[in-house]
């Protein structure tokens, strides 16, 4: 008895598995698309360690790819998408783009993480595969070795170097309560990060150049992973150093982990905060922690409506994920909907120009000038070498809870001859 | 070994031979076929080379779970660390690629060899203890390995920054280059696991491999029987990171980048899986196990991207339907723990029993 229902357990597995097996190929030819359709991938991260900022992200994607179809699609053709979660895990990462390329055929790629985004470059390149990441590594910026690869952002290592530059400029030099500090000698600057992490880990030396360039005296690096949910060794091993600045390099849940026991361990000092650490869930986790508390957003904040195109992100969270209350989206939608319109505009431009092809995307796209994708994102220009979209970063503060703009820079203005040099790094 | 009615072994060579009868030969011989000639020219002359990725990621994870299955399966020495030891061997390669430009067929040697004695040092405390206190120590060996000396220091060797990437034109066997060639990293991935599974195969067969396995079924009665005990498990551990060391080594190959974040903690538990599902103290187990746990994320993925298109609901259930594929994955484990604890490798037994008693079977 119990063999029979063994075998028949085995049998429907069986079956199961083949059916699902015949379905697999079939996938190539079947897809009964319309000729007027173009195809292209997404690789999200929603159940892995960077889930707390990637599932709102990829609702922003979703939600803009449905508010492009609705507006008529690329030039009358409607987008399909193609959304997979991949865990952050780096196999399930590789084998997922090349399904996206053999078997789905996708025109272009939304990308997620920086140490599997940059991996996959040389193979991105040889594909000729336009690759739009949420990863803003400066890294992946340098055209000349990376030219398929876009975001529409100013890179982490900039929007380090501006974080700690407008501290120094804004609070060091004019607070009045570092004032016997500022006497006494030198600001002291460490920085929080996952060393293990290619994302937190990609801004560290140029913001480390950046302080030594301000004249910052630098402490020893303090290692947050990602899943922290206690930072306590990490912030006393810091105390020691008695710094008056603090970079944050981590994604949401492990900055507030890190802030609140910054403040209860009473390590006295600013914070600053790299992009994906930075949204409206920081100060809900952290609350007091956060009060002062400076970051980087690369776009305008969820439900800013003085922003051109923050009306249709609202108006498409409510229409297609009523079930999200807009109270708990975040500033990841808006990323989403940033580097997903960059994209359609490659492709809307390719196809104008009959070259809906991997490279005449990337050739519409690197011609790009002052190009307003709207949503507080500063103009974005690319060029054949350089893909650094904007020089210009906007730095927030929380204060009372809510999150004000602090001051705009614009880098390549302040550093012009350091501006060609930082490329790549 | 049972076999059929009139053959006769004559000779020791015969009653030691891995393929007894004409049948297994030509089972081998298609086997052997399809890996080599059949998979690689549907791949390569549809153009679909996603499906060597999904081939090579199959024979990485055999090539890790191997050495588990070692542990766990024969040894008995349950390891929750094995990333660590794929990690060790990845950075070998690659450090010995970058830093001292040695060719990368030597660094694979390296590599295992840096990595057995890694896993010997982290198999010292087996010598103490056993069971839930093996799986602490085993675990320590993922932490400090991984999160502590990769990360805080040897990800710092030659200042390349947060990870390590090998430029066009390290990887490479003599003349030929086999980094981002998908074709060419599936036929060393054959060769690799093909060798491993013939070494330890063999290794398992001789008096090392009976001594694993008395250890396992009752150490006090295999010690009694004048096994050194303590011998024999650091040696299970040497050759379970000889065979880490491989599979990391490996995997710089498929991504020309390494860096920790490639080797979590879930790597570690994800090879436990495998041997749990493919079967426990089974060749054919870690293979099956690699198979299933490879591909049915996949499939489940392609049946989801399949239906998507046909009816406007799976589009716009399509974020709900990516939670689904994590859950039904859950629930197959749970299924299998629950009606095949025994693994997949078990059930194949059963099979080839059926087949061969049939029709008269009991």
């Amino acid at each position: 008895m119990e063999k029979r229902r063994a075998f028949l357990f085995v049998g429907v597995l069986l079956v199961a598995l083949t059916l699902a097996a015949c379905a697999a190929p079939a996938a190539a030819p079947a897809p009964a698309a319309p000729k007027a359709e173009i195809v292209i991938g997404s690789l999200n991260d929603l159940t892995g360690p960077t889930s707390d900022v990637g599932k709102d992200y990829a609702l922003g994607i979703q939600e803009a790819v449905r508010w492009v179809n609705e507006q008529g699609g690329v030039n009358g053709k409607q987008i399909r998408l193609i959304l997979s979660d991949y865990g952050y895990k780096v196999p399930e990462y590789l084998t997922t783009y090349k399904r996206y390329r053999d078997l789905d055929k996708v025109i272009a790629v939304l990308g997620w993480g920086t140490g599997e985004s940059a991996a996959i470059q040389p193979t991105v390149t040889a594909d000729k595969m336009p690759f739009v990441t949420a990863s803003y590594s400066a890294e992946l910026a340098d055209a000349s070795k990376t030219p398929y690869n876009y975001y529409a952002a100013g890179d982490y290592s900039t929007n380090a170097r501006a974080a700690i530059t407008v501290w120094y400029e804004e609070i060091w030099m004019k607070d009045p309560r570092l004032e016997a500090d500022r006497k006494a000698g030198k600001p002291r600057f460490v920085a929080f990060y996952a060393k293990a992490t290619p994302y937190a880990s990609a801004p560290i030396k140029a913001i480390k150049e950046q302080a030594a360039l301000l004249g910052f005296e630098v402490g020893p690096d303090q290692d947050v992973p990602l899943t922290a949910i206690d930072t306590k060794s990490q912030v006393l091993a810091a105390k020691e150093f008695k710094p008056h600045l603090v970079w944050h390099g981590d994604t949401t849940n492990a900055v507030a982990t890190a802030l609140k026991d910054a403040k209860a361990l009473g390590l006295g000092a600013d914070h600053i905060v790299n992009n994906w650490g930075f949204d409206e869930n920081l100060a809900k986790l952290a609350g007091d922690a956060a009060e002062g508390v400076i970051g980087i957003g690369v776009t305008a904040f969820f439900g800013d409506t003085s922003v051109k195109g923050m009306d249709n992100v609202i108006a498409s969270a409510a229409k297609h994920n009523p079930n999200v209350p807009k109270e708990s989206r975040l500033i990841r939608t808006v990323q989403g909907w940033a580097n997903t319109l960059l994209l359609v505009e490659g492709l809307r431009r390719a196809d104008k120009a009959g070259k809906l092809t991997g490279e005449g995307i990337k050739a519409e796209l690197d011609a790009l000038k002052d190009f307003d994708v709207g949503l507080g994102v500063p103009p974005l220009t690319f060029g054949p070498t350089d893909h650094r979209g904007t020089s210009t970063v906007r730095l927030y503060q929380i204060k009372g809870g809510k999150i004000g703009l602090l001051k705009a820079v614009d880098m390549r203005a302040k550093y012009p001859d350091l501006w060609p040099k930082w490329i790549g790094y | 070994m049972r076999l059929p009615s009139g053959v006769y072994h004559e000779t020791y060579a015969q009653d030691h031979a891995w393929w007894q009868t004409r049948f297994v030969w030509i089972r081998m011989v298609l086997l052997g076929l399809i890996l080599f000639l059949v998979i690689p020219y549907f791949a390569t002359s549809s153009g679909q080379l996603y499906y060597l990725t999904l081939a090579n990621t199959v024979g990485y994870t055999i090539l890790g779970a191997m050495g588990v299955q070692l542990l766990i399966g024969y040894t008995g020495q349950v390891t929750l660390g094995h990333a660590a030891f794929i990690a060790v061997g990845g950075y070998t390669s690659s450090i010995a690629m970058l830093q001292w430009g040695i060719p990368y067929p030597i660094t694979i040697v390296i590599a295992a060899l840096v990595s057995g004695i890694w896993s010997v040092l982290f198999g010292l405390p087996s010598a103490r203890v056993k069971g839930f206190y093996l799986i602490m120590t085993t675990m320590a060996a993922q932490f400090v390995t991984v999160d502590f000396i990769i990360t805080q220091y040897v990800s710092q060797i030659g200042g390349r920054g947060h990870y390590f990437s090998l430029p066009p034109g390290t990887i490479t066997f003599g003349p030929i280059e086999i980094a981002n060639d998908d074709l060419k990293l599936y036929y060393l991935m054959l060769a690799l696991v093909i060798a491993c599974t013939v070494l330890v195969a063999n290794l398992l067969r001789t008096r090392i491999g009976r001594a694993w396995i008395a250890i396992r079924d009752n150490d006090i009665a295999a010690e009694v029987l004048g096994v050194n005990v303590v011998r024999y498990k650091l040696l299970a551990f040497f050759v379970a990171g000889v065979l880490a060391g491989i599979a990391g080594a490996y995997w710089v190959s498929t991504l020309s980048a390494i860096s920790p974040e490639h080797f979590p903690f879930t790597w570690s538990l994800w090879l436990v899986g495998v041997i749990l599902i493919g079967g426990t103290g089974s060749m054919y187990g870690t293979v099956f196990g690699s198979l299933f746990m490879t591909l049915v994320p996949e499939i489940l993925k392609s049946i989801i991207f399949t239906l998507t298109p046909y009816h406007p609901i799976f589009s716009q259930l399509i974020d709900k339907f990516l939670y689904v594929r994590e859950a039904a994955f859950g629930l197959i484990i749970v299924l299998f723990l629950l009606y095949e604890p025994k693994g997949l490798a078990y059930r194949w037994a059963q099979i080839k029993n059926y087949v061969h008693l049939w029709p008269f079977s009991y």
